[in-house]
């Protein structure tokens, strides 16, 4: 396929709010692996097979508290649910594509760049101006992402635990928590999953989060249920 | 050998996702109520971590003024809240924890 070089840089472009926001965010994540007991080798190799950083963020927490394979698994597969929906809507506009395109553009995509796409599809008919745009912006994406998180994961082994640097991860999730929560279902969902976490903190297997994301998103749901 | 289970397991579990539709070829439309849980997962998980991890000290719950990270995540909280800005909270979280460390 031709190089569109215009898509490509323009695919990029719009991504770059996402990647300068990216520059602290890959820091913090590469600081979370090392924290929860990675080498730089096994961080790194999580944020190129995972890339994506509230993915790559709950593994390294739940790794650190000591939870199963399985639970860690589990809360992978939550939290990306999101993606589906992604490649649900990207879906049609990727589909004269081969599939070494579908597989490249799936993996590189994100929640900014899902979001940036899909606002250009509107104005793009043509399949390979599309595919290039998502690339670039998925590149760019890749590319400053990962020497931040590798930096980070260097940074995280080399400070004492006197600095408590643990406690990034939870600040980090809250910094994301307080501006998501935007209207009633919201704070339901946040309130009654930070309680329900809480109060399972007995559980075997570490599964409180697990408990704790299903009651909230299920409170959540039925909070704004009602007024329907 | 588990860790590496681990991440290559969640690195295939996410990758799936991503590709689940795109790889199907879509024109797929979800049922209304899977687009309207979708929108409190975030906030669901995101809680369900924040909450033990500023609550609890040690793996105990500890809810009073001897927890350092409690105090320090309520007032990251508050700046969360007032700035929207993640740099601020983080440095703001951190340093309210080392200074409430030394005095507490």
């Amino acid at each position: 396929m031709t190089f569109e070089r215009e898509e490509f840089r323009a695919g990029a472009y719009a991504l770059l709010p996402a990647i300068i926001g990216g520059v602290p965010y890959g820091l913090v994540a590469g600081v979370a692996g090392a924290v929860s007991g990675l080498t730089p080798l096994e961080t790194m190799a999580s944020s190129v097979f995972i890339f994506s950083g509230i993915g790559q963020l709950i593994v390294y927490q739940l790794i650190g508290s000591g939870s199963p394979t399985a639970v860690v698994l589990l809360a992978s597969v939550i939290v990306s649910l999101r993606l589906v929906m992604y490649s649900a809507v990207l879906a049609p506009h990727f589909e004269a594509l081969n599939m070494r395109w579908k597989f490249l553009l799936a993996y590189l995509t994100t929640d900014h760049g899902f979001a940036a796409s899909v606002l250009r599809f509107q104005k793009t008919e043509d399949p390979h101006r599309r595919a290039w745009f998502h690339l670039g912006g998925g590149v760019a994406q890749w590319l400053s992402w990962q020497p931040f998180v590798a930096i980070g994961s260097f940074l995280g082994t080399q400070l004492p635990a006197s600095w408590s640097l643990d406690f990034i991860v939870p600040l980090s999730f809250l910094a994301m928590l307080v501006p998501a929560i935007k209207d009633r279902g919201t704070a339901v969902a946040a309130a009654v999953g930070g309680v329900v976490a809480l109060a399972a903190a007995g559980l075997p297997f570490r599964l409180s989060l697990i408990a704790g994301a299903i009651a909230g998103i299920t409170a959540g749901f039925f909070s704004d249920w009602r007024r329907k | 050998m588990n860790i590496w289970m681990i991440i290559v397991g969640a690195g295939l579990i996410t990758f799936v996702m991503r590709l689940s539709f795109i790889y199907l070829h879509g024109k797929t439309s979800f049922p209304a109520w899977f687009h309207r849980s979708l929108r409190y997962v975030p906030v669901a998980v995101v809680a369900a971590i924040v909450l033990p991890g500023i609550a609890m000290q040690s793996g105990v719950l500890d809810v009073s003024l001897n927890n350092p990270r409690l105090l320090a995540g309520i007032i990251a909280g508050l700046v969360a809240w007032w700035t929207g800005n993640a740099i601020a909270v983080l440095v703001v979280g951190m340093s309210a924890l080392w200074v409430l460390q030394i005095w507490v």
